[in-house]
């Protein structure tokens, strides 16, 4: 008996690490490794952001499709896309400032502040500068402007805003203060990214004082573009 | 010795068959664990090699060793310090030992006979 026992022990502690060193076989494969939570969510993280790059593509796929389908109905109805092409131009030459252009949309006038300064304030706490021009101007194009100038002067891609003492210069004109700012859009919209509490416009105007109205106006007037078009760098890429 | 193999056959039966599948979080415990009985068994063949075999020493020497390394893992898991490395170092330089040992035995045997 105290054989039998001993022997069906044997047995059993065989058959235990055998069993377990099987299951780690199967466990730990080339589809298992040790990774951390950390490279885990970093991986999920990864992932997102790929998924969410495949739908960006998978919506430019969507317009090229469309421009595409434009075309061939062109070719289909009228037998040559010239008309087709003739529009983008035309539209293009809208989008660079060829055209005088009008629609509804805001006017910013923007202006140095008034007040006193308190005792040791800085007094670029009171002036316009340059930084802010432009982040009125990306609070505009985040609300879907159409088209942007700066004093009369239409900013296009290459358009700079450049600080110069207590003017700025864009387009290569510089102006002084008050700067007036047109964008041709939803004016609602636009209005509202000037206007809402906390937009960066509203704290200039709030809690630094400057000078800062907006009026909506059904007919917006933006002039084209005066400065020179000489391209010296770049060469268009075919084919691609 | 025969009883032996047929332990391990049946447990790597065993293990074939049942459909037993562990988080992967497992592994290291398990295979600390492993390494634990691992050491038992070359224990247990030295022992028998050396006819000092004792069924209780060697059963509860399995089982403790066992649970041993893996809550030594888990601890150290817990502590953020790699307390799993002490008993991978334990066992590993006692199984080498032991197969030392074994090797020895063995080749008296030869010589002797």
């Amino acid at each position: 008996m105290n054989k039998f026992y001993r022997n069906m022990m044997i047995v059993t502690i065989f058959a235990a690490a055998s069993l377990l060193v099987t299951l780690q076989f199967k466990s730990v494969g080339p589809d298992y490794s040790f990774i951390t939570v950390k490279t885990m969510s970093d991986l999920q993280n990864a992932v997102k952001n790929e998924e969410e790059e495949i739908l960006q593509l998978r919506s430019l796929i969507e317009i090229q499709e469309q421009k595409l389908r434009s075309y061939e109905d062109a070719i289909a109805n009228e037998g040559s896309i010239q008309e087709v092409l003739i529009k983008d131009i035309e539209e293009l030459k809208v989008y660079n400032g060829f055209y005088d252009l009008e629609g509804p949309g805001v006017m910013v006038l923007l202006s140095d502040s008034d007040r006193e300064l308190y005792e040791n304030e800085d007094p670029n706490n009171v002036i316009v500068h340059d930084l802010d021009v432009l982040r009125i101007m990306n609070d505009l194009k985040i609300a879907g402007a159409e088209a942007l100038s700066i004093n009369g002067q239409r900013v296009l891609n290459n358009s700079e805003i450049q600080c110069a003492g207590a003017t700025i210069t864009i387009n290569q004109f510089t102006y002084a203060q008050p700067f007036v700012i047109k964008a041709i859009g939803n004016s609602d919209l636009l209005n509202a990214a000037i206007k809402a509490p906390s937009a960066y416009a509203w704290e200039l105007k709030e809690i630094y004082g400057l000078r800062v109205e907006s009026h909506v106006s059904e007919r917006v007037r933006i002039p084209r573009y005066s400065g020179l078009r000489n391209l010296q760098y770049i060469s268009a890429k075919d084919g691609e | 010795m025969i009883y032996a193999f047929i332990g391990l056959l049946l447990g790597v039966l065993l293990g074939v068959i049942l459909p037993v599948t562990y988080p992967a979080a497992f592994t290291l415990y398990i295979s600390v664990a492993i390494l634990a009985s691992l050491d038992s068994v070359f224990g247990g063949l030295r022992a028998n090699l050396e006819n000092k075999f004792n069924t209780e020493i060697f059963v509860t020497g399995f089982f403790s060793n066992a649970i041993l390394a893996a809550f030594l893992a888990y601890i150290g898991d817990k502590l953020g310090v790699p307390l799993y490395y002490a008993a991978i170092f334990a066992f590993g330089s006692r199984l080498f030992q032991n197969f030392a040992i074994i090797r020895r035995h063995l080749i008296n045997r030869i010589h002797t006979h």
